[in-house]
């Protein structure tokens, strides 16, 4: 029994096991004033967990491992960000309870409504309004002027953008006949993109823009006929690189930090500076959970998560974690390569290299790889309109995972 | 006490991702290796002749006849194919003392081998065609 339990053979448990044991660490942690609200938050959370991975199976009959995978990643952020700071880590169980409703949801509308390639200009004009929404009424939080409060709660609009950003490229890519018949259409697609990523600039969100830019890069290069439009934009961009890190300042701090943070420890490169040690102090197996001091580090619980979980968990379980992102990655390109719809097999890279790039420019910039640009890392870093937004593309990538065309052939015939 | 709780967790926490990661490409390796071209290795299969592309719905390249097989539409065959043009229960292919015999299972548009419509039981050669729905295979027996 015990032996089944904790086989290799079934992942799920595993998920479980380590659940249960994030849970009696941080309820031991304070033994002398117990949190009955976090236990009680946690058992729901593996309920939830354990259910919906079970679920799944039954439901869709496409790709089970990368809800595996995600849960696996959300369960090493929740453990943290509890640790970190425990009153965020009840919300992130919150979050991520709608997190999986919204998989589910986006699982379910996305599979029967039919239709989704033919709405290019929708998902243009609802980005741009989004977008335009965001620089009036926008409000700046950690130098970046790309959150939209509402009362009491506070969303990244951009994060939904990111979604609809990758439909208004698919949907252009799967209709190419229709829209290019001028031969122009790939520079007006440019031209879009370019807008796009203006005004991610305008908002000073420069680790979105980059994601923007490169998630369009990737599917240019899979899909673009006209070869020469690429080496256009590569050097586009590199102009407009170099020129913003002469023109923007917020831009020129990024680059002199990476160079070398330590000759401004005591300021601007402090956040990147204490990373490092925390990464360094932890060693191959970290100091332990609830040992380590990963709250010296300016928001240690959204972008610099990973610092934390190297700090606390190891340099292991950091590989580990990348490696989870591998996968993952990995499945979301089998799954673009085997999907016969071809607008869902554009929507199924541009999803799964939006994860992949994501992780990567997080996990550079931590490690003072490459500059440092301020975004989340998808699943485990702590934030609402991120998880959820993650969860809805998962949960895209899900539908995508499917046979779609045979139902269509059967409703013909 | 809390210290040493949470020292001996730090090992077991990388333990059981490693375990979930590796139980994880476990999987994906098993999934990997059954579209594979295992099949091919077997000696008597079918093969599919039509370009696969361009057929709208999930079909493999080759389904090995090691043991006896029924095809058709619903999911209760141990081959199903999705092709509206084929019945629920199609045909089965059944072996016996070596030879290889289909029986169409009173399909609406009917199968055929070699390019005529069996009424009855018929006894596959290799390189025999047979056609149901949209697809053709061709019957492949290698001694």
């Amino acid at each position: 029994m015990f032996k089944k339990l904790i086989s290799y053979r079934v992942p799920r448990n595993l998920l479980v096991l380590i659940y249960l044991m994030g849970l009696m660490l941080l309820f031991s942690q304070n033994i002398e004033e117990p949190d009955m609200f976090t236990l009680v938050s946690g058992l729901a959370l593996v309920l939830i967990i354990y259910v919906s991975n079970f679920i799944l199976v039954r439901v869709s009959p496409g790709d089970h491992y990368i809800f595996l995978i995600v849960t696996m990643l959300i369960s090493l952020g929740i453990i943290m960000i509890y640790r970190i700071n425990p009153s965020l880590g009840a919300k992130q169980v919150v979050w991520v309870s709608m997190g999986i409703v919204a998989f589910f949801a986006s699982y379910l509308t996305v599979k029967n409504i039919s239709g989704w390639d033919e709405w290019i200009r929708f998902y243009g004009i609802a980005s741009l309004i989004l977008f335009i929404i965001t620089l009036i009424f926008g409000s700046t939080i950690g130098g970046a002027r790309n959150w939209i409060k509402i009362s009491r709660f506070s969303f990244q609009p951009a994060e939904i953008i990111k979604l609809l950003f990758i439909f208004f490229i698919a949907s252009y890519y799967n209709n190419e006949d229709k829209y290019n018949l001028d031969k122009k259409g790939g520079y007006k697609i440019l031209i879009a993109v370019y807008i796009f990523i203006g005004f991610l600039f305008l908002q000073k969100d420069l680790g979105t823009a980059l994601v923007f830019y490169l998630i369009f890069l990737v599917i240019q290069y899979v899909y673009e006929e006209n070869r020469r439009l690429i080496l256009y934009n590569i050097i586009l961009a590199a102009v407009g690189a170099i020129s913003s890190y002469f023109i923007f300042d917020h831009v020129k701090i990024r680059v002199e930090t990476w160079l070398n943070p330590w000759q401004f420890i005591d300021n601007k490169g402090y956040q990147i500076t204490q990373s490092l040690f925390a990464i360094a102090n932890g060693g191959f197996f970290g100091t332990g959970v609830g040992l380590g001091h990963p709250d010296f580090i300016p928001a240690v619980h959204t972008d610099f998560i990973f610092s934390a979980i190297c700090e606390e968990m190891g340099i292991f379980t950091g590989i580990a974690v990348m490696m989870l992102f591998l996968i993952l990655v990995y499945r979301g390109f089998k799954i673009a390569f085997s999907q016969e719809n071809k607008f869902f097999k554009i929507v199924a890279f541009g999803i799964s290299s939006l994860f992949g790039f994501q992780a990567f420019i997080i996990f550079g910039g931590v490690m003072k790889m490459i500059p440092l640009t301020g975004i989340t890392l998808p699943f485990i870093s702590y934030g609402g309109s991120s998880m959820i937004a993650s969860f809805i593309g998962l949960g895209i990538l899900q539908v995508a995972s499917e046979e779609l065309d045979i139902d269509e052939v059967e409703q013909d015939g | 006490m809390y210290n040493i709780l949470s020292l001996v967790f730090k090992y077991l926490f990388i333990l059981i991702i490693y375990l979930f990661m590796f139980s994880i490409i476990r999987l994906i390796y098993l999934d990997i290796k059954g579209m594979g071209l295992s099949t091919y290795v077997k000696d008597t299969y079918l093969k599919l002749i039509n370009q696969k592309d361009t057929l709208p719905f999930k079909i493999k390249e080759v389904y090995s006849l090691e043991e006896d097989i029924t095809i058709g539409r619903s999911k209760n065959n141990t081959i199903t194919i999705k092709d509206p043009y084929i019945s629920k229960n199609h045909l089965s292919i059944v072996k016996d003392e070596g030879d290889y015999y289909l029986e169409d299972l009173g399909s609406a548009n009917g199968t055929y081998v070699n390019g005529d419509r069996i009424m009855d039981v018929v006894r596959l050669k290799n390189g025999d065609t047979i056609r149901l729905g949209q697809v053709d295979f061709i019957f492949v027996k290698r001694n």
